[in-house]
């Protein structure tokens, strides 16, 4: 029970973590920025959300595996590896990331961040003192859900990673082999304690999002031209 | 302080202005006072003096959007702080003294969610204050008050920043404001259409627009017949005007003549044989009156259509009931001509 758990835990903080690297700024970009392409990026970056978690696995196995691309291009393969499978949760929880981002970084009213400037503040302090105090409820809520949905994943890291104990094995394909041993004490035990990592992961979340409303609620005022 | 300012983006704008003590930027929505105020403020690419070609932080002016834009996160205190150069305890003291300028140093501690509009506008105006602008920038500064109180709300405002004595332009619509103003500059779509004192303004708008914009409602279309001396005869539908001729009015051109309706005078009956034909006197008929305020406004139908206001006290003396016969005067120093648009 311990080492999958531990492996979960693992893989959903570096999965969240370079998600936080990766999908804040994009979320940014999207939030403030207008540029050609941007809807076909977005939609692009947006695709996993609808895409069965199985179809991702599938394709990115055929990348990764032995003879794929990466192979011949760079002479490894990251398929039944732990580094594949935190590329493949990566990509899927990316949707995830990006839209909490952006939706975070979108609350802030643009006359707030202009009236800033012209207070004399460098770029540096509205980033330090308006843009991430504002957006930090929204950030670690996007992070928080990432986190909690490495918990949930069955289909990519299953394609990517199989399970192997202590380098694939997941939570969630521990379960699914106990139950198919029929070792059913065990397994429900397991899925107990995803339970509750879940139920507390979420309640957090909620609080987290009821606070930015509160912060964002005045900075989302009618905006004027 | 004189304002010369070309933009280009998101409306073409070209102004030569002055700016002088409190100054109201007068214009309906559309015609570019919000963009010129941007401008101003560094947020909007323009060329022109002073100032242009200047980052928005170091320009030394104080802008304050329609909403004022405080930092949601902060208290008062902090909000004035972040234009003394951060949010750090050692600026505190400073930032007091700056809510104390505009009377609110008690609400320091509170958020901009738990202020009113009026408050949250001292504490924008506090903190932009603090910048020691040499101009300060408002945006329809009475568009986010309680229409209920936002003369005394923001008159005392006002009474506040003539006397620090910084030079203010402020965008509105909002005739109430332009009253309240040392210098008053007209927007219209084609660009700055006049700039005086409010009096001046207010009482010889230099067009039609401007007129209706300073609360004129009776504006009648009109052609110059002739010229007797300072005096014009315009011809209005079938009556026959006299009114003060400005130097522009020539026989023959087509004009508006405007009368504010306050200064549309009701004739008492037992008067109306003493009064010289001169003053343009009329007989029609009230065909509504509603109460406006204290007061009434009604609504005369005869040679031409008024709409008139009437004091209380002129209501108490007359009597007037709504489908009487009535006469009323357009005195020629009240009847303001304006060229056609």
């Amino acid at each position: 029970m311990l080492e999958p758990l531990l492996l979960t835990v693992r893989l959903a903080f570096f999965t969240s973590l370079l998600l936080l690297l990766i999908a804040a700024p994009l979320g940014w970009v999207f939030a403030r920025k207008e540029f050609r392409g941007k809807a076909l990026l977005e939609t692009l970056l947006l695709l996993p959300l609808v895409l069965p978690p199985v179809v991702l696995g599938f394709y990115l196995l055929l990348f990764l595996g032995k003879n794929g691309p990466l192979q011949q291009w760079f002479g490894f393969s990251l398929a039944f590896t732990f580094e594949g499978v935190l590329l493949g949760l990566v990509l899927f929880n990316l949707p995830f990331a990006l839209s909490n981002y952006r939706e975070a970084f979108r609350g802030i009213d643009p006359a707030i961040l202009e009236t800033a400037r012209t207070l004399g503040a460098s770029r540096w302090q509205v980033w330090r003192e308006v843009i991430l105090p504002l957006a930090a409820p929204g950030l670690l809520s996007g992070t928080l859900l990432v986190f909690a949905n490495v918990f949930g994943d069955f289909g990519v890291v299953l394609m990517i990673g199989g399970s192997l104990p202590g380098e694939t094995q997941v939570v969630s394909i521990y379960i699914y082999e106990l139950t198919q041993a029929l070792r059913l004490p065990e397994a429900s035990q397991a899925a107990l304690v995803l339970v509750l990592i879940s139920f507390t992961l979420m309640y957090l979340i909620r609080q987290l999002e009821a606070r930015w409303k509160s912060v964002t609620r005045l900075a989302t005022q009618s905006p004027s031209r | 302080m004189e304002i010369r300012y070309a933009l280009s983006h998101p409306i073409p704008l070209e102004v030569n202005l002055r700016v002088q003590g409190f100054t109201v930027l007068l214009g309906e929505s559309g015609t570019g006072k919000t963009s010129l105020l941007r401008a101003l403020a560094g947020l909007l690419p323009a060329k022109g003096e002073p100032y242009s070609g200047l980052e928005p932080e170091r320009r030394p002016v104080g802008y304050l959007p329609q909403q004022f834009a405080l930092f949601p996160h902060l208290k008062s205190w902090q909000n004035v702080a972040f234009a003394l150069g951060g949010v750090h305890p050692r600026n505190r003291g400073l930032s007091l003294e700056f809510l104390g300028i505009m009377g609110i140093a008690d609400l320091a501690e509170r958020y901009p969610r738990e202020l009113s509009g009026g408050q949250q506008q001292r504490v924008a105006l506090a903190r932009a204050l603090a910048r020691e602008p040499q101009l300060l920038l408002l945006d329809e500064p009475t568009s986010a008050l309680d229409v209920a109180t936002r003369e005394e709300v923001f008159g005392e405002v006002l009474e506040r920043l003539r006397t620090l004595g910084v030079p203010t332009l402020a965008a509105s619509h909002d005739p109430w404001l332009a009253q309240q103003a040392d210098w008053v500059a007209v927007l219209d779509r084609r660009g700055l259409v006049q700039q005086g004192s409010g009096l001046e303004v207010f009482a010889h708008p230099a067009n039609p627009a401007t007129a209706r914009l300073v609360g004129f409602r009776n504006l009648m279309p009109g052609q110059v017949e002739a010229l007797d001396g300072e005096m014009a005869w315009v011809r209005c539908g079938e009556v026959l005007l006299r009114a003060e001729a400005l130097p522009w009015v020539r026989p023959g051109k087509r004009v508006v003549a405007g009368i504010r309706s306050d200064e549309v005078i009701v004739v008492r009956p037992d008067r109306a044989s003493s009064l010289p034909p001169q003053d343009n006197i009329l007989s029609g008929r009230l065909l509504s009156l509603k109460p406006e305020g204290l007061g009434l406004r009604g609504k005369f139908v005869g040679a031409l259509e008024l709409d008139l206001l009437l004091p209380r006290h002129v209501q108490e003396r007359l009597a007037l009931e709504v489908g009487q016969t009535l006469e009323v005067a357009l005195k020629p120093r009240y009847l303001h001509l304006m060229p056609e648009e």
